[in-house]
């Protein structure tokens, strides 16, 4: 049933998220030409052009980031909160599945964006010239050299290194979808002012959780034993510590999301 | 068997008690309307037996099991308003039911659009009012399920669309199946009932068959309902 959820909720975001993409990576290739042959000519039109090109290019990349969010937010305020939640609270799912398929996809929507992200400033930075001239001379080699150098130097573990980043990058994906979902549960809960009070827990929650972790971390004096190791050794265990914090956190935004959406739901 | 029951049902909402006490049972094989005033608790009932509320005490039970992911299987609900996504066309909304529901008879459902001149690219969006419902009714009276919910399907539509609802209702539930239809527009639906529940403040007042009330009382359901709740 997760699967089926999952492919309906694809249909329902790519068809916002497919064309965003789409846009920006446009907007790229016109920043790119913007770069290459407008802003530095005598002439004033082609200058102006140029600057709106940039210009559109830069709000275009921080747009696709806070649609990703809004997108996130607006399908489970819609979806499940909203009207189609009749539809949907009376599928032959649970809610513990509903959850899930809007955490995957909004996650998978994430990396995605942070894809076409950092492919739309590679396109914004091409010159051909340039990419002619990397190609034909050592350059990869001497970033595979230096890469060595630094393992040797630091005792850089990179395979363990890029584990970390992809597990906190994942759970922390999945932390930013339920911290929202958590408020709206809470918020829709009740009879009136549904949307003002799910800003208010929203909020709320994020003032506990701060308070609550500086709390914790303070007092079993975690932060002073990073003092007394290494660099590298720090670098693993900074990870290993937010992943967990990032999961904890995870867990109990999760437990007050599906607990409202079994005890407390209130579709009116 | 008893398709749904409920014993000693209550649901409030802080102080007001929109069901109190609620007993009842409705056996498969009858379409029973669910009568009474606006307010009476008609829709909270429905959506507690639809797992959409959760009762504050007492027990409702659909087909033995209380309502979650395997009664959803054996119902189909129709909703008061339009509930189905707006973005979708008629293709992708019969390919999302056919998904979820193994009971859903696509071919039927394709004929039934098909003779309302309703295109496939067609989103519900681009739909007026009556024609949104009548597509969801359609969706709904597809399934072939064990208990119909179908809350206040002729509400807020002209009369020939209310033909066509109860047309539909009458031509496409499984004869072995329990329909219930929450409505306080009596006249349009009298026709169509085995049974009626007479529910009021929370409270059943009556359950019976609509032949019944006819030799024993000498009068219709709508007739019967205007004395019952005369304000």
């Amino acid at each position: 049933m997760l699967r089926k959820l999952l492919k309906h909720e694809f249909r329902a975001t790519a068809r916002v998220m497919g064309p965003l993409f789409l846009v920006i990576l446009v907007l790229a290739l016109g920043a790119n030409l913007s770069i290459r042959f407008m802003l530095d000519a005598d002439s004033f039109i082609p200058n102006l052009l140029g600057g709106l090109l940039m210009m559109a290019f830069v709000i275009g990349m921080t747009g696709l980031i806070i649609m990703s969010i809004v997108l996130m937010v607006n399908r489970f305020r819609t979806n499940l909160m909203g009207d189609e939640g009749y539809v949907m609270f009376t599928l032959p799912a649970s809610s513990h599945q509903l959850v899930w398929s809007k955490i995957i996809v909004s996650t998978v929507w994430f990396i995605a964006t942070g894809i076409v992200e950092c492919a739309a400033l590679l396109i914004c930075a091409a010159d051909l010239d340039l990419i002619q001239e990397i190609f034909s001379s050592d350059f990869f080699f001497r970033v595979s050299q230096v890469i060595q150098e630094l393992v040797q130097e630091y005792g850089l573990n990179l395979p363990v290194m890029a584990l970390e980043l992809i597990v906190l990058c994942l759970v922390g994906c999945a932390v930013l979808c339920l911290e929202f979902y958590a408020a709206m549960a809470v918020g829709h809960s009740f009879a009136n002012h549904k949307m003002a009070l799910s800003v208010v827990f929203f909020f709320g929650f994020q003032f506990v959780m701060q308070l609550a972790g500086g709390l914790i971390l303070n007092s079993n004096g975690l932060w002073e034993s990073f003092y007394y190791l290494d660099g590298m050794e720090s670098f693993h265990q900074m990870m290993g510590i937010s992943i967990v914090i990032s999961l904890v956190t995870g867990v109990i935004y999760y437990f007050i999301t599906s607990t409202m959406l079994k005890k407390r739901l209130n579709l009116q | 068997m008893a398709i749904l029951e409920c014993k000693e049902l209550v649901k409030s909402y802080g102080k007001a008690a929109a069901l109190d006490g609620v007993n009842l049972t409705v056996e498969s094989g009858h379409i029973v309307g669910l009568l009474g005033p606006n307010g009476s608790g008609k829709t909270t009932l429905i959506k507690l037996a639809n797992g959409l509320l959760t009762p504050t005490s007492g027990e409702i039970l659909v087909d033995g099991k209380k309502p979650g992911k395997e009664t959803h299987s054996v119902v189909s609900y129709l909703p008061e308003r339009t509930c189905v996504p707006l973005w979708m066309s008629t293709r992708k909304l019969l390919d999302f039911y056919q998904d979820f529901y193994a009971d859903f008879r696509r071919e039927r459902a394709e004929e039934m659009l098909q003779h309302l001149n309703i295109r496939m690219d067609q989103t519900i969006k681009q739909m007026s009012k009556g024609t949104r419902e009548k597509v969801q009714l359609i969706m709904v009276m597809s399934r072939a399920a064990k208990l119909y919910l179908l809350d206040e399907p002729i509400g807020g539509v002209d009369p020939a669309t209310r033909d066509y609802i109860l047309n539909t209702i009458i031509n496409n539930y499984d004869p072995e199946a329990a329909v219930i239809i929450s409505t306080h527009l009596i006249a349009d639906v009298e026709q169509v009932l085995d049974e009626i529940i007479f529910i009021n403040q929370g409270q059943i007042v009556l359950q019976s068959s609509v032949d019944q009330i006819r030799e024993e009382k000498g009068m219709s359901v709508d007739a019967l309902f205007r004395e019952v709740f005369k304000c």
